[in-house]
């Protein structure tokens, strides 16, 4: 558990350092249980700054979404460094992006914060009606507790969690330069990860199962553009000559977009959940990645975003990896 | 359907390894099922998971992924980088509720002739087996 304050404090030395832009965070949201991405420029910013079961949105996605304009002749790019607040699974995508040299190591101010688990809003809504004006949750121990206009209220942390917080193994961050609050222990080993039963299912009912889930998929990209991840620049899905992915929305093509979103992160996924809880449509997106990590796990022994100086694990071999499935 | 189901099989070869092999094997007069629709391409590391989505987009109702065995690749490493490549590709295929039985992966090299013919009436039979892969063809678009 980490106190607001102390975070506030630790943002305020932080942004007042020369070498340091901003930091990114998040700050309380204007409605219901949404919470904002909040870049803070000045020391005063640091004031609306929370760190809440709320704060599920993975801020490493702005390190490499930021545009970055052609300079006009004789300007010098700046090179300040940004800060970021990260839990456990943002500290992981941060470690991958630095293995994959997405970004670099003096880019980056990363300021940990253990983490008990987010809130998944769409269990939390079946409980509690998200109301219209924001709301206040907080860890406490076991249970989360919600400020909502008309009192208080408890939940217990499994009934409400994401689900892929509830299979977390690493609520602390594995890399920060600054690590604020007392680390949790982790509750999980792992091992359910949510997809054991869909496992044991026929081949044929888990077409079955993914064809009923595919088929609501809009192909609004949202599940890629969150994905801290997906950062090519030229993607295959924009991608006209070859046109791999057709735009066309029926289910061949959604089931060909969903093999290729989650096999592009195959040894990548640091299960943070972002793309299962921006899809509109409510596709269980975290099941595909969860997995491959799996998989990866547990006949590879690789897991991502856990050392910087890694190779990533689709661009290295081991000559003793698994081949009984090779005729 | 017909009674007697002809499967559609797309089989990606490496240049140096298996094409070779198919090539010995057709040379050497061996005689195997028709089924198999040869590509070559320079290495089986070539081979982009895309290719065999879109090979069973198009039609296909099994995809054959050929090359050199372990250590022996024209490129050093290639096979390797494919081997793993293909056996999650399989694993989340097969989450996803592709028969298992579609999508197969096999070492074989120039000299092997006789093991390229094994492999082709396996991935038949098994491909047979399964039938038909309707569900995931891209459907035709009429402008």
């Amino acid at each position: 558990m980490v106190e607001q304050t102390t975070i506030r404090q630790k943002a305020k030395e932080i942004v007042a350092r020369e070498d340091v832009r901003h930091l990114i965070g998040w700050r309380k949201g204007t409605f219901g249980y949404r919470v904002s991405p909040y870049w803070v420029e000045t020391p005063e910013d640091a004031e609306e700054l929370i760190f809440s079961p709320l704060c599920s949105p993975n801020l490493t996605n702005y390190l490499t979404l930021e545009e970055k304009l052609p300079l006009p002749k004789g300007e010098e790019p700046d090179r300040r460094k940004t800060a970021l607040l990260v839990k456990g699974c943002d500290s992981r995508a941060a470690v991958q992006l630095l293995a994959e040299k997405g970004i670099e190591r003096e880019q980056v101010v990363l300021v940990g914060l253990p983490c008990q688990g987010v809130i998944d809003q769409l269990k939390l809504e079946e409980k509690y009606p998200e109301g219209s004006s924001g709301v206040n949750a907080e860890w406490n121990g076991e249970t989360i507790r919600f400020t909502f206009p008309d009192g208080e209220k408890e939940f217990a942390r499994e009934e409400i969690l994401a689900d892929d917080c509830l299979s977390c193994r690493y609520p602390n961050p594995v890399l920060a330069d600054e690590m604020l609050g007392e680390e949790v222990e982790a509750w999980s080993d792992g091992k359910n990860a949510g997809v054991e039963e869909l496992e044991k299912a026929s081949v044929a009912d888990r077409w079955a199962f993914w064809e009923k889930e595919f088929s609501r998929c809009l192909r609004c990209y949202a599940c890629r553009n969150v994905c801290t991840m997906c950062y090519c620049e030229d993607c295959i899905l924009e991608r006209l000559n070859p046109n791999w992915m057709f735009r066309s929305v029926n289910h061949s093509e959604n089931t060909a977009f969903h093999i290729a979103r989650a096999f592009h992160l195959v040894g990548r996924c640091v299960s943070c959940g972002e793309c299962e809880r921006v899809c509109p449509a409510g596709i269980p997106l975290g099941k595909l990645n969860q997995k491959l990590v799996k998989e990866v796990r547990e006949q590879y022994g690789f897991e991502a975003g856990v050392d910087p100086e890694s190779i990533p694990f689709q661009a290295s071999y081991n000559p003793q990896d698994q081949e009984d499935f090779i005729l | 359907m017909s009674e007697s189901f002809e499967p559609n099989i797309v089989a990606f070869l490496c240049n140096w390894c298996s094409y070779a092999g198919a090539d010995l094997a057709g040379t050497s007069r061996v005689k195997y099922a028709s089924n198999v629709k040869v590509i070559r391409v320079m290495c089986t590391g070539r081979v982009n998971p895309l290719f065999v989505m879109n090979a069973l987009q198009q039609g296909a109702d099994g995809v054959l992924i050929s090359g050199c065995h372990p250590g022996d690749c024209h490129y050093m490493e290639g096979n390797m980088y494919a081997r793993r490549r293909f056996g999650l590709l399989k694993e989340l295929m097969e989450f996803i509720g592709v028969d298992p039985r579609r999508i197969h992966m096999s070492w074989v090299s120039a000299s092997e002739g006789g093991k390229w013919k094994e492999v082709v009436e396996k991935v038949v039979e098994d491909v047979s087996e399964v039938g038909p892969f309707e569900q995931f063809k891209r459907d035709k678009i009429n402008w």
